[in-house]
Protein backbone atom coordinates (compact mmCIF):
# COMPACT_ATOMS: atom_id res chain seq x y z
CA UNK A 1 0.00 0.00 0.00
CA UNK A 2 1.48 3.57 -0.86
CA UNK A 3 1.37 6.73 0.87
CA UNK A 4 -1.05 8.86 -1.25
CA UNK A 5 0.50 12.19 -1.74
CA UNK A 6 4.06 10.86 -1.86
CA UNK A 7 5.84 9.38 -5.17
CA UNK A 8 5.73 5.96 -5.70
CA UNK A 9 8.87 5.19 -4.26
CA UNK A 10 9.23 6.89 -1.42
CA UNK A 11 5.83 5.86 0.09
CA UNK A 12 7.05 2.30 -0.25
CA UNK A 13 10.29 2.75 1.33
CA UNK A 14 8.32 4.26 4.22
CA UNK A 15 5.62 1.48 4.18
CA UNK A 16 9.03 -1.10 4.37
CA UNK A 17 10.69 1.12 7.08
CA UNK A 18 7.35 0.85 9.06
CA UNK A 19 7.40 -2.52 8.88
CA UNK A 20 10.81 -2.97 10.13
CA UNK A 21 10.38 -0.06 12.93
CA UNK A 22 7.08 -2.87 13.91
CA UNK A 23 9.27 -6.05 13.86
CA UNK A 24 12.52 -4.38 15.85
CA UNK A 25 9.53 -3.09 18.31
CA UNK A 26 6.96 -6.24 18.83
CA UNK A 27 9.25 -8.83 19.15
CA UNK A 28 9.73 -9.78 15.45
CA UNK A 29 6.91 -11.50 14.23
CA UNK A 30 5.34 -9.41 11.87
CA UNK A 31 7.68 -7.97 9.58
CA UNK A 32 10.26 -11.13 9.70
CA UNK A 33 7.23 -13.73 8.13
CA UNK A 34 5.45 -11.30 5.68
CA UNK A 35 6.92 -11.92 2.13
CA UNK A 36 8.73 -8.24 0.55
CA UNK A 37 6.73 -6.92 -2.31
CA UNK A 38 8.16 -8.62 -5.98
CA UNK A 39 7.45 -6.00 -8.05
CA UNK A 40 9.69 -3.22 -9.52
CA UNK A 41 8.61 -0.86 -7.13
CA UNK A 42 9.21 -3.45 -4.09
CA UNK A 43 12.33 -4.47 -5.22
CA UNK A 44 13.33 -0.60 -5.37
CA UNK A 45 12.19 -0.37 -2.08
CA UNK A 46 14.30 -2.70 -0.36
CA UNK A 47 17.49 -1.50 -2.57
CA UNK A 48 17.29 1.87 -0.90
CA UNK A 49 16.12 0.40 2.37
CA UNK A 50 19.62 -1.46 2.07
CA UNK A 51 20.59 -4.07 4.89
CA UNK A 52 18.01 -2.30 7.23
CA UNK A 53 15.60 -4.34 5.52
CA UNK A 54 17.23 -7.27 7.42
CA UNK A 55 18.06 -5.81 10.57
CA UNK A 56 15.20 -7.42 12.82
CA UNK A 57 17.78 -10.62 12.06
CA UNK A 58 20.98 -8.84 11.73
CA UNK A 59 20.71 -6.29 14.78
CA UNK A 60 17.97 -8.19 17.09
CA UNK A 61 18.43 -11.72 16.32
CA UNK A 62 14.92 -12.59 15.03
CA UNK A 63 14.40 -15.14 12.40
CA UNK A 64 13.33 -14.43 9.47
CA UNK A 65 11.33 -16.04 6.67
CA UNK A 66 13.09 -17.72 3.64
CA UNK A 67 10.98 -15.94 1.42
CA UNK A 68 12.02 -12.68 2.85
CA UNK A 69 15.32 -13.26 2.45
CA UNK A 70 14.97 -14.30 -0.91
CA UNK A 71 12.75 -11.56 -2.01
CA UNK A 72 15.81 -9.59 -0.58
CA UNK A 73 18.37 -11.52 -2.71
CA UNK A 74 16.49 -10.55 -5.84
CA UNK A 75 16.85 -6.69 -5.07
CA UNK A 76 20.94 -6.96 -4.30
CA UNK A 77 20.89 -8.91 -7.53
CA UNK A 78 18.59 -6.69 -9.22
CA UNK A 79 20.41 -2.78 -8.27
CA UNK A 80 23.93 -3.68 -7.95
CA UNK A 81 26.12 -0.43 -7.89
CA UNK A 82 27.19 0.49 -11.49
CA UNK A 83 31.32 1.10 -12.03
CA UNK A 84 31.55 5.01 -11.00
CA UNK A 85 28.29 4.91 -8.74
CA UNK A 86 28.70 7.18 -5.84
CA UNK A 87 30.56 5.67 -2.77
CA UNK A 88 27.38 5.88 -0.35
CA UNK A 89 25.84 3.38 -3.36
CA UNK A 90 28.60 1.06 -3.70
CA UNK A 91 28.93 0.86 0.21
CA UNK A 92 25.02 0.03 0.69
CA UNK A 93 25.22 -2.13 -1.74
CA UNK A 94 28.32 -3.97 -0.13
CA UNK A 95 26.16 -3.87 3.44
CA UNK A 96 23.41 -5.72 1.42
CA UNK A 97 25.63 -8.41 0.26
CA UNK A 98 27.32 -8.78 3.87
CA UNK A 99 23.78 -9.18 5.32
CA UNK A 100 23.10 -12.16 3.21
CA UNK A 101 26.20 -13.10 4.02
CA UNK A 102 25.55 -13.24 7.90
CA UNK A 103 22.45 -14.99 7.38
CA UNK A 104 23.10 -17.51 4.45
CA UNK A 105 26.26 -18.89 6.23
CA UNK A 106 29.86 -18.88 5.22
CA UNK A 107 29.42 -20.17 1.53
CA UNK A 108 30.00 -17.90 -1.31
CA UNK A 109 26.86 -17.11 -3.35
CA UNK A 110 28.24 -17.50 -6.74
CA UNK A 111 25.72 -14.56 -8.16
CA UNK A 112 27.04 -12.65 -5.38
CA UNK A 113 30.73 -12.92 -5.30
CA UNK A 114 32.88 -11.46 -2.49
CA UNK A 115 34.56 -8.46 -4.18
CA UNK A 116 35.92 -6.56 -1.01
CA UNK A 117 34.97 -3.28 0.76
CA UNK A 118 34.65 -0.25 -2.15
CA UNK A 119 37.32 1.82 -0.16
CA UNK A 120 36.35 4.91 2.07
CA UNK A 121 39.41 7.18 0.95
CA UNK A 122 36.24 9.61 0.38
CA UNK A 123 35.35 10.27 3.75
CA UNK A 124 38.76 10.97 5.24
CA UNK A 125 38.93 14.48 4.17
CA UNK A 126 35.73 15.34 4.39
CA UNK A 127 34.74 18.50 6.51
CA UNK A 128 32.16 17.07 9.76
CA UNK A 129 29.01 18.36 7.83
CA UNK A 130 29.51 16.93 4.75
CA UNK A 131 30.89 13.89 6.80
CA UNK A 132 27.97 13.54 8.93
CA UNK A 133 25.91 13.79 6.08
CA UNK A 134 27.20 10.80 4.04
CA UNK A 135 27.84 8.87 7.36
CA UNK A 136 23.74 8.98 8.22
CA UNK A 137 23.09 7.94 4.77
CA UNK A 138 24.92 5.17 5.78
CA UNK A 139 23.31 4.21 8.59
CA UNK A 140 22.48 0.89 7.57
CA UNK A 141 26.35 0.16 8.32
CA UNK A 142 26.28 1.08 11.83
CA UNK A 143 25.59 -1.92 13.25
CA UNK A 144 27.48 -4.33 15.81
CA UNK A 145 30.11 -6.51 14.81
CA UNK A 146 29.88 -5.42 11.44
CA UNK A 147 33.84 -3.89 10.65
CA UNK A 148 34.23 -1.86 7.39
CA UNK A 149 36.34 0.54 6.46
CA UNK A 150 33.49 3.37 6.69
CA UNK A 151 33.32 2.15 10.58
CA UNK A 152 37.16 2.26 11.46
CA UNK A 153 36.76 5.85 9.29
CA UNK A 154 33.67 7.26 11.57
CA UNK A 155 35.26 5.84 15.05
CA UNK A 156 38.37 8.62 14.23
CA UNK A 157 35.88 11.64 14.13
CA UNK A 158 33.35 10.66 16.89
CA UNK A 159 33.34 14.60 18.20
CA UNK A 160 32.89 15.64 14.29
CA UNK A 161 29.75 13.28 14.30
CA UNK A 162 28.87 14.86 17.43
CA UNK A 163 28.82 18.01 15.96
CA UNK A 164 26.55 17.26 13.00
CA UNK A 165 24.28 15.50 15.10
CA UNK A 166 23.79 18.73 16.31
CA UNK A 167 23.64 20.54 13.31
CA UNK A 168 21.27 18.07 12.16
CA UNK A 169 18.90 18.51 14.64
CA UNK A 170 19.55 22.23 15.07
CA UNK A 171 18.47 22.00 11.18
CA UNK A 172 15.51 19.94 11.23
CA UNK A 173 17.09 17.37 9.04
CA UNK A 174 16.02 14.61 11.51
CA UNK A 175 16.51 11.64 9.39
CA UNK A 176 20.11 12.92 9.67
CA UNK A 177 20.46 13.18 12.74
CA UNK A 178 18.81 9.72 13.30
CA UNK A 179 21.21 8.64 11.17
CA UNK A 180 24.10 9.94 13.00
CA UNK A 181 23.12 9.08 16.48
CA UNK A 182 23.10 5.67 15.07
CA UNK A 183 26.72 5.85 14.60
CA UNK A 184 27.12 7.56 17.69
CA UNK A 185 25.57 4.95 19.57
CA UNK A 186 27.81 2.36 18.50
CA UNK A 187 31.20 4.58 18.73
CA UNK A 188 33.39 5.31 21.44
CA UNK A 189 34.67 9.11 22.73
CA UNK A 190 31.04 10.67 22.21
CA UNK A 191 30.92 13.47 24.58
CA UNK A 192 28.79 13.02 27.53
CA UNK A 193 27.75 16.73 27.38
CA UNK A 194 25.91 15.92 24.58
CA UNK A 195 23.23 14.19 26.04
CA UNK A 196 22.11 11.21 22.86
CA UNK A 197 19.47 9.50 24.85
CA UNK A 198 17.45 12.53 25.22
CA UNK A 199 18.08 14.03 21.82
CA UNK A 200 16.73 10.79 20.38
CA UNK A 201 13.95 11.03 22.09
CA UNK A 202 13.45 14.95 20.46
CA UNK A 203 13.93 13.62 17.38
CA UNK A 204 11.66 10.92 17.20
CA UNK A 205 9.49 13.70 18.77
CA UNK A 206 9.87 15.97 16.40
CA UNK A 207 9.84 13.77 13.21
CA UNK A 208 6.19 13.20 12.49
CA UNK A 209 6.22 9.63 12.96
CA UNK A 210 8.55 9.01 9.73
CA UNK A 211 9.56 5.31 9.50
CA UNK A 212 12.51 6.02 7.85
CA UNK A 213 13.50 8.11 10.82
CA UNK A 214 11.88 6.19 13.31
CA UNK A 215 13.97 3.09 12.03
CA UNK A 216 17.53 4.71 12.82
CA UNK A 217 16.17 5.89 15.74
CA UNK A 218 15.48 2.14 17.32
CA UNK A 219 18.43 1.17 15.57
CA UNK A 220 20.04 3.83 17.95
CA UNK A 221 18.71 3.20 21.16
CA UNK A 222 19.04 -1.18 20.22
CA UNK A 223 22.76 -0.22 20.10
CA UNK A 224 23.08 2.03 22.73
CA UNK A 225 21.01 -0.50 25.01
CA UNK A 226 23.18 -3.42 24.20
CA UNK A 227 26.69 -1.41 24.99
CA UNK A 228 24.97 -0.32 28.01
CA UNK A 229 24.72 -3.80 28.78
CA UNK A 230 27.73 -5.33 28.00
CA UNK A 231 29.30 -2.35 30.15
CA UNK A 232 27.03 -3.11 33.59
CA UNK A 233 27.97 -6.68 33.00
CA UNK A 234 31.52 -6.18 32.53
CA UNK A 235 31.67 -3.59 35.33
CA UNK B 1 7.01 -16.77 -6.76
CA UNK B 2 8.91 -15.59 -9.42
CA UNK B 3 11.39 -16.25 -11.75
CA UNK B 4 14.64 -14.16 -10.58
CA UNK B 5 16.24 -14.30 -13.31
CA UNK B 6 13.13 -12.90 -15.22
CA UNK B 7 12.54 -10.22 -12.19
CA UNK B 8 16.57 -8.96 -12.47
CA UNK B 9 16.15 -8.62 -16.37
CA UNK B 10 12.81 -6.64 -15.94
CA UNK B 11 13.80 -4.41 -13.14
CA UNK B 12 17.34 -3.79 -14.35
CA UNK B 13 15.74 -2.68 -18.14
CA UNK B 14 12.40 -1.02 -16.93
CA UNK B 15 12.15 0.54 -13.88
CA UNK B 16 12.38 4.09 -14.04
CA UNK B 17 13.02 5.93 -11.03
CA UNK B 18 15.57 7.51 -10.09
CA UNK B 19 16.97 5.14 -7.88
CA UNK B 20 20.05 6.42 -7.79
CA UNK B 21 18.97 9.97 -6.30
CA UNK B 22 17.38 7.78 -3.58
CA UNK B 23 21.13 5.69 -2.90
CA UNK B 24 22.93 9.27 -2.50
CA UNK B 25 19.96 11.84 -1.58
CA UNK B 26 21.63 15.67 -1.56
CA UNK B 27 21.50 17.01 2.18
CA UNK B 28 17.68 17.79 2.77
CA UNK B 29 16.87 21.61 2.82
CA UNK B 30 17.67 22.83 6.62
CA UNK B 31 16.15 25.77 8.80
CA UNK B 32 18.18 26.50 11.58
CA UNK B 33 16.16 27.35 14.83
CA UNK B 34 14.98 30.55 16.49
CA UNK B 35 16.48 31.15 19.66
CA UNK B 36 12.90 30.49 21.66
CA UNK B 37 12.48 26.84 19.62
CA UNK B 38 16.49 26.35 20.68
CA UNK B 39 15.63 27.13 24.31
CA UNK B 40 12.60 25.07 24.69
CA UNK B 41 15.10 21.91 22.97
CA UNK B 42 17.50 22.79 25.67
CA UNK B 43 15.28 22.60 28.44
CA UNK B 44 13.69 18.94 27.02
CA UNK B 45 17.24 17.92 26.29
CA UNK B 46 18.45 17.80 30.00
CA UNK B 47 22.22 17.13 29.45
CA UNK B 48 22.40 18.29 25.83
CA UNK B 49 21.35 22.04 26.94
CA UNK B 50 24.98 23.04 26.19
CA UNK B 51 25.36 22.19 22.53
CA UNK B 52 21.92 22.32 21.65
CA UNK B 53 21.56 26.08 22.91
CA UNK B 54 22.03 28.60 20.74
CA UNK B 55 25.50 30.34 20.64
CA UNK B 56 26.09 32.38 24.09
CA UNK B 57 25.30 36.30 23.15
CA UNK B 58 28.27 38.06 23.88
CA UNK B 59 28.28 41.74 24.94
CA UNK B 60 29.01 44.64 22.61
CA UNK B 61 31.99 47.23 23.41
CA UNK B 62 30.96 49.94 24.40
CA UNK B 63 32.86 53.45 23.77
Amino acid sequence: MSQSGLPPLTGAVRDLAHEVVSALRGGGHLAGSTALADDELGLAAVRVLGADVLLPATLAGYSLSPERVAAFRTATLAFPAAPGAAPVTAWSHWGMRRALRTLSGPDEDPALPDTGEPGASWLHSLPWQRFTHQLAVLGALALPGLPSEVATTAALRPVDLARGFVRAVRRRDWLQAAGAARWLALLDGVPDTLGLDTGLDFVLLMSDDDPRVALQAHAARHIRDERLLDEGLRA
Amino acid sequence: MFSEESVVRDVAQDIDIDLEAALNPAEAEGTFRDTRECAALALIGGQGALLLSPPTPRPTKKG
